[in-house]
């Protein structure tokens, strides 16, 4: 497993460092999609199975992929890729910039003893945080629940308002 | 803008600070953080021209890599400690990003760049809302969390922030973008003071509402938005010109008026934690700031001399009136003298 998880580490900073130094968000997306996969993978690994797998179904399923993607295509018709020694630098400075930050930032920063926190969750013993979160989320915290929905409906609000009408909306050809 | 959709913005606009300011839990504090700045963008490019469209993608961009850092920081905090409380985050690496993430939000120097632009591409009421009203969630979370921020960190942002409101100020001519780095510069003494005292970030923050909010009403009454028709300002009514000096002297702190007492108390604390060099160099950085408000100062009281244009005969044109501003003004000159009050309630 220790195995697994290393390699997991290892391609998510490859493809988030492709979407990093990348100068096309047409082959940015791609990156994005396989580092959103091995960040799942990698919150597997520490213990957040449950969390991951609504993260790989919902955001990567529903909207990354049909979002990023068709931004991606309208936004780039004449897609490049990695080319010229002003991407290679990007993509060195930012190789040198995580290793750097993970050296310096393990002794730091304390890093360890993350994920797998499992809790005594009233009455029932040792469930596991991600579970009970979302559990609680319907009982206890309905208003909260109530809420975060309130600021969903008026993102949808939002976004009509700003692309309300074909001669003044934001979606138009200045 | 419709009725109902103006009304549930607002609302929105209302209710999430509120959210923010009430919660102890890092999860609805954000929520709210993210219901403010989603109602306040079609504020924002309410006009639908290229340039208020353009500020309000600039404010959402900055504004939604702020939260997305403040969320991480928060999943951060809990996968180590176990729990969501706001004033328990004693994570290190936490509090140093909520710190960045909280700055962004304000608008303190290192990532202040999205201010000034914001400002200038949207009207001057909204102007008021975003150096104001939007302040409020961020700054009460910077509160909350003062026991685990670290004071280094925060005094080389505030320095970092007074000089660039300083000197980024001084080459202006549109009075948005001057209140913009003036702004920046107050959080800068905000900021400053936060993990030694949060009752005086408190009151600078109070009192640096009530001077804003008295300037960018003048300006709105005055009608100019540049130094060239604050020039020509003054025969619209020349008391609120005179008015205008007295507040911008304020706001520079100049000694018996209001912006003078948290200038003073908050040299008076930092002397106290024998951090006398950093209270020298505030002492000194906000004469930059002074500057461009004397500059503002001279340009609208100027008389200038009589000639032909019919500028003068603009006080013939009825503007319009805000019964509420002869007291705010009074309320942004002159305070000081009640500060012993404000100590004992504070």
């Amino acid at each position: 497993m220790v195995f697994f998880m290393f390699l997991f580490e290892v391609c998510f900073v490859f493809w988030i460092i492709s979407v990093a130094s990348g100068p096309s968000p047409y082959y940015g997306v791609v990156g994005l999609v396989f580092g959103a996969v091995f960040g799942c993978l990698m919150l597997v690994g520490v213990g957040g199975s449950f969390i991951s797998l609504v993260l790989f179904l919902i955001y990567l399923g529903g909207m990354l992929v049909v979002f990023a993607y068709s931004v991606a295509l309208t936004g780039d018709p004449y897609p490049s890729a990695w080319r010229g020694y002003g991407d290679l630098f990007c993509m060195v400075g930012y190789v040198l910039f995580v290793v750097g930050a993970v050296m310096y930032c393990f002794d730091k920063w304390s890093l360890e003893g993350y994920g797998d926190v499992v809790m005594d969750a009233s009455g029932l013993f040792s469930v596991r945080m991600d579970y009970i979160g979302v559990s609680w989320f319907y009982s206890y915290g309905c208003v909260m629940f109530l809420i975060a929905g309130w600021g969903l409906l008026l993102t949808l609000f939002v976004v009509l308002d700003l692309v309300r009408g074909l001669a003044w909306g934001t979606i138009r050809s200045i | 803008m419709n009725p109902h959709a103006n009304m549930i913005i607002m609302s929105s606009l209302i209710l999430g600070p509120m959210i923010t300011i009430t919660s102890n839990h890092w999860i609805m504090a954000w929520v709210g953080l993210e219901i403010n700045m989603l109602a306040i963008i079609p504020l924002i490019a309410k006009q639908h021209h290229p340039r208020a469209i353009e500020a309000s993608i600039k404010y959402f961009l900055t504004q939604a890599a702020a939260s997305s850092l403040l969320l991480f920081s928060i999943i951060n905090n809990v996968w180590n400690t176990g729990q969501f409380d706001i004033t328990q985050s004693t994570n290190t690496m936490s509090s140093t990003m909520m710190t960045a993430a909280l700055t962004m939000k304000l608008g303190l120097a290192p990532f202040h760049y999205w201010l000034p632009e914001t400002l200038q591409g949207t009207t001057t009421m909204m102007t008021l809302i975003l150096t104001t009203w939007q302040k409020l969630a961020p700054l009460t979370l910077l509160m909350m969390i003062n026991q685990s921020l670290n004071t280094s960190l925060l005094v080389t942002l505030s320095l970092l922030s007074m000089m660039i409101g300083g000197w980024g100020g001084l080459n202006q001519t549109q009075l948005r973008k001057i209140m913009a780095f003036s702004s920046i510069a107050h959080l800068g003494w905000m900021t400053m003071i936060l993990t030694l005292s949060t009752k005086l970030t408190l009151l600078t923050f109070y009192t640096y509402i009530t001077l804003t909010t008295t300037m960018l009403l003048t300006i709105k009454l005055l009608e100019t938005n540049k130094m060239s028709t604050a020039m020509t300002s003054w025969t619209k009514s020349p008391m609120l010109n005179a008015m205008m000096m007295l507040n911008l002297m304020s706001l520079a702190g100049l000694p018996p008026l209001t912006g003078f007492m948290p200038k003073w108390l908050i040299l008076q604390e930092l002397t106290k934690n024998h951090m006398t060099i950093i209270a020298t160099t505030s002492a000194i950085l906000s004469l930059l700031s002074l500057f461009f408000y004397i500059r503002i100062a001279y340009y609208s009281t100027i008389t200038l001399p009589p000639n032909m244009t019919n500028y003068s005969q603009q006080w013939r044109h009825k503007n319009q009136q805000k019964p509420y501003l002869p007291l705010m003004i009074i309320t942004s000159s002159m305070l000081t003298p009640i500060m012993p009050t404000f100590m004992m309630i504070m």
